[in-house]
């Protein structure tokens, strides 16, 4: 489908760059935006073909109107990232209505551009940019072909050219993206969290995680200094929940207490994670944490680690974790209060159950063991489609229903704990992990999202207790799909299933963790530690810059000599070498031949002012241009042209 | 603060004092390219910073990586667009003289001497932009540049300009070349001149007048002659071009003569001698033209044309006195 009409490949050119970088948008767009966009495209493409009269200032204006309060009504906003995209995407179709010029040709490019950095706002995988890849080429092809004033014969060869020049151009790009200081913090504010938050939630509901579960994607990836800790000891602190009205629990807002002290014990685990964007402000850690980055997170009250920003990037941290430790031996009173908490009529059995229970034993300890052993030996099970719950959750799960997720396990332990006295909260989080052996790191998905409990008993403080493990103890040894019969809807079983699939996946996973770590994850910290592997100690901005400048002007001389092998000269082929050294032999006897003059007219101003060289000078004219034009010259052809320069002396 | 024509006027004189006048052959070396960006390349520059404030902004290193990739990809326009007129060499290749109020040609020849193509060069001069042109690699392209004209004589071309934007418009290479080449201007033919006077050709003095009434032989071909004496079955039989000739008893060749030319100032009646000269040549005939100073003997033909015509473009009635 190659175009002859030079307008019409214009158009082309540009819409197709134009479709290459919206193309990611269409997940996000609301469907009307797409349609119109396509519509007004095709229209257009369809009026430059048919040579249709293009719509006038005045209905320009009104759609333009329109598109915008259609953007504002569907968006409520105008300004966030959804409508600024749909708004961008609009506007780069309306423009088409007007493009004429080059110069309207120029500003789609520009827009088209626009578009792609902003598909990087909204995800940074591995996939997206293979995508915006030749998106940008499609682009930069288009504007060359618009900034050309002549015409090419050859209708793709903007699009090679272009290539070139993006292969010249990554040498410069490396050495920017290493070296460019990265200016830490906000210009403008943080980016809006109109996007749904992925992964856990500051509220769990029965059922909740097991709506996580069926989600396969990374939560985050860990990558372990030593050692990988036993999945009995892998438990993801996530959000710390202590307000319960009977259905759903909560975290505590606006309210704050001491932190209780935390004697830690044993040895330590140190650990990198690559946390994928949660567009929430909580980072994940090994209980009990010790070290993380203090300029990035503040420990709550509650050992919880909080960010200052919605994390809308791969982020990386490294954390260090003791996985025994004492944790509050001694907490305040408003703690203990609040960590009692109960609505006061709601879940009525539940209550007479935990006081009689407690009453029949001796200790906080026995009493936790027997309902620890109340789950295992009752007729409890652990199930990833639970019936639903009535308004009073626990007590209908655990006299109704008694099947359910970690979710129940979690929120009706903790329950019966508060309702006998013993301070306790349900504690949101991720537990175990998939081991990638080809990349050495542990894999954390949304899969892996679990619920458990901490109790606090006297002498041992903030204990953690996880009743699923009473239920179904092959979750925490060996992952949710050991803990679940056949049927049941777990993620990625089929995958686990089986060996080649499951590596093929290690494989990709792999890829996709060191694209993280390498390039989304690229950070001021890694900097420093890439300029202190070149040997710089304590490596400051002037380091940075003497690197940018060398690295610029290395890439600048690797491009000018490659530019110079491009444009070396064409060496001058046996013929042409013989008929320069016939005309250098008239030059000397005042016969010069002119750069522009071809072959046949100079061989007539031979033959006007030597008539006696006339013979000899056409026959080695002729030859030379049998030898450079005709498509299959005689093989001796050169050899007499030879002996004809040779025998040539004026 | 400087107008921006007086900074242009400024860099002209600059670039004048610094490379001086320029020879026959112009070799376009790095030193002699000047390169800044465009309109567009500013734009395009705003672009990249805005999006660099972005991707700093979201801390979003993919959108930093993008925004090093397009500038790396001006960076690289920049080159390219500089390497596009080094090593080419710029020639003059002749000018074609109008008349009065036309415009004069400068025809430049541009050699590539590369392996690849040299793309959209703009030649242009005060006088205005000529078409780009490609040159294919190792090979040559002609371009012609003009200037408009007002009076008869010589015009200069002073300064010319050859440029490319290629390959995105977002930069502007140029060199300037300063050729002083002058180009002839024809006096401008006086459009409702009478015919000659019948008693131009008696001055003739004793020249042979060749008529086309007897054929008297053949001699050899010089340019000028009318293709229609050529003895083109001659010429199919042995290959040397001859011309027949013939011996006129028509009435003798007339001679142009500004002292008969019906008109009142000189410019004039220069223009009343061009316009005969023009169609005497358009009907074949053989003329001559006699100037005060200068005699110029009957012939026909293109050659004679350009003789002639160039003596009028270049009359000088002081210089002429002193002879």
């Amino acid at each position: 489908m190659l175009e002859r009409d030079p307008g019409m490949r214009r158009l082309a050119w540009t819409v197709g760059g134009l479709a290459a970088a919206t193309a990611p948008h269409t997940v996000h767009l609301q469907l009307w935006v797409t349609v119109l966009a396509l519509s007004i495209c095709a229209w257009r493409l369809l009026a430059e073909r048919r040579g249709w009269a293009l719509p006038g200032r005045a209905l320009r204006g009104i759609v333009t109107l329109a598109a915008t309060v259609g953007i504002a009504l569907g968006y409520q906003s105008l300004t966030g990232l959804d409508a600024g995209t749909a708004l961008l995407t609009l506007m780069a179709a309306l423009k088409l209505l007007e493009t004429r010029k080059p110069r309207d040709h120029m500003v789609l490019v520009f827009i088209g551009w626009f578009l792609c950095l902003s598909s990087f706002l909204y995800g940074q995988g591995m996939i997206a940019a293979a995508w915006v890849l030749p998106a940008v080429w499609l682009l930069s092809a288009s504007l060359l072909n618009v900034a050309r004033s002549g015409e090419d014969d050859q209708p793709l060869r903007p699009f090679a050219t272009t290539g070139a020049m993006l292969l010249k151009a990554l040498p410069i790009t490396l050495v920017l993206f290493l070296f460019f200081p990265r200016i830490a913090g906000h210009f403008w504010g943080a980016p809006s969290r109109e996007q749904a938050a992925t992964g856990l939630t500051e509220e769990m509901s029965p059922g909740d995680i097991s709506e996580l579960s069926v989600n396969d994607t990374v939560a985050f990836r860990v990558r372990f200094d030593g050692p990988v800790p036993p999945p009995n000891q892998r438990y993801w602190r996530g959000p710390v929940l202590s307000e319960f009205d009977g259905f759903t629990w909560s975290r505590a807002r606006g309210q704050y207490f001491l932190r209780p002290a935390v004697e830690y014990l044993g040895e330590p685990v140190a650990y990198t994670i690559t946390l994928e964007p949660t567009r929430q402000r909580m980072l994940f850690a090994l209980d009990m944490v010790r070290e993380w980055p203090g300029d990035m997170a503040g420990q709550g009250w509650d050992f919880q680690l909080w960010t200052r920003e919605p994390i809308n990037a791969v982020v990386r941290y490294r954390a260090q974790s003791y996985p025994h430790y004492r944790a509050g031996v001694e907490p305040g009173a408003a703690l203990r209060n609040h960590s009692l908490q109960l609505p006061p009529d709601r879940n009525p059995r539940t209550r007479a159950l935990a006081v009689a229970m407690r009453a029949a034993a001796a200790s906080d300890e026995a009493y936790v063991e027997a309902v620890l052993r109340m789950y295992r030996e009752q007729a409890f099970y652990y199930t990833l489609t639970p019936p639903l719950l009535q308004r009073d959750s626990v007590d209908d799960f655990l006299f109704n229903t008694r099947r359910g997720f970690c979710g129940h396990f979690a929120s009706s332990f903790t329950m019966l704990m508060r309702a006998a006295g013993i301070p306790a909260r349900v504690v949101g989080g991720y537990q175990g992990g998939d081991w990638n052996p080809i990349g050495g790191y542990l894999i954390v998905r949304q899969s892996h999202a679990h619920a458990w409990s901490e109790v606090w008993l006297p002498g041992r403080g903030w204990t953690r207790i996880d009743p699923t493990a009473a239920v179904a103890p092959e979750r925490i040894e060996r992952g949710l799909d050991a803990a679940l019969p056949d049927g049941e809807p777990v993620a990625g079983r089929l995958l686990r299933n089986s060996d080649l699939l499951w590596q093929a996946r290690l494989i990709w996973d792999n890829a996709n963790a060191r694209w993280n770590d390498w390039i989304v994850g690229y950070s001021p910290d890694s900097q420093e530690q890439l300029l202190e592997s070149l040997g710089f100690e304590n490596p400051d901005w002037r380091q940075l810059g003497l690197l940018l400048g060398a690295g610029l002007i290395l890439s600048f001389a690797a491009l000018s000599a490659w530019l110079a092998w491009d444009f070396r000269p064409k060496p001058a082929d046996a013929a042409t070498r013989c008929y320069r050294r016939f005309a250098s032999r008239l030059a000397r006897r005042g016969i010069e031949r002119l750069p522009h003059e071809a072959p046949r007219d100079f061989l007539q101003r031979v033959r006007r002012q030597r008539p006696d060289l006339e013979r000899q000078a056409a026959m080695i004219t002729e030859m030379y241009l049998r030898l450079r034009y005709e498509p299959a010259p005689a093989p001796d052809d050169l050899d007499r042209l030879r002996g004809l320069v040779r025998a040539f002396r004026p | 603060m400087r107008s921006p024509a007086a900074i242009r006027e400024w860099t002209r004189r600059w670039i004048r004092r610094r490379q001086g006048p320029d020879p026959v052959a112009v070799h376009l070396h790095r030193g002699r390219i000047y390169i800044l960006p465009t309109r567009l390349g500013l734009a395009f520059g705003t672009m990249l910073f805005s999006m660099l404030l972005g991707a700093l902004n979201y801390a979003n290193n993919l959108g930093l990586a993008l925004t090093f990739l397009l500038a790396a990809l001006a960076l690289v326009a920049m080159h390219a667009c500089h390497r596009n007129l080094v090593d080419l060499t710029v020639t003059g290749a002749g000018t074609e003289p109008p008349f009065a109020g036309q415009v004069a040609g400068f025809r430049l020849n541009l050699a590539n001497p590369s392996k690849v193509a040299r793309i959209d060069i703009e030649v242009g001069n005060a006088g205005g932009q000529a078409e780009p042109v490609s040159v294919p690699a190792a090979a040559d392209a002609t371009v012609r540049v003009t200037i408009p004209t007002t009076r008869r004589g010589r015009v200069r071309l002073a300064r010319c300009e050859i440029a490319t934007r290629y390959p995105f418009g977002l930069f502007r290479a140029w060199a300037v070349l300063h050729p002083d080449t002058d180009c002839l201007v024809y006096p401008r033919p006086a459009p409702d001149a009478p015919p000659p006077p019948q008693s131009a050709g008696a001055s003739g003095s004793g020249v042979t007048t060749r008529g086309d009434e007897d054929f008297t032989g053949l001699r050899n071909y010089h340019p000028g002659d009318s293709p229609r004496r050529i003895a083109w079955k001659a010429h199919a039989r042995g290959g040397e071009l001859l011309v027949k000739e013939f011996a006129g008893a028509a009435a003798p060749a007339p001679i142009f003569d500004l002292e008969l030319a019906p008109a009142i100032g000189l410019e004039e009646r220069l223009g009343v001698l061009a316009k005969w000269i023009l169609d005497a040549q358009g009907r074949g005939e053989a003329f001559g033209l006699r100037l005060p100073g200068t005699e110029i003997a009957p012939e026909p033909g293109e050659a004679q044309r350009r003789r002639c015509l160039a003596a009028l473009a270049e009359f000088d009635p002081a210089g002429a006195g002193d002879a």
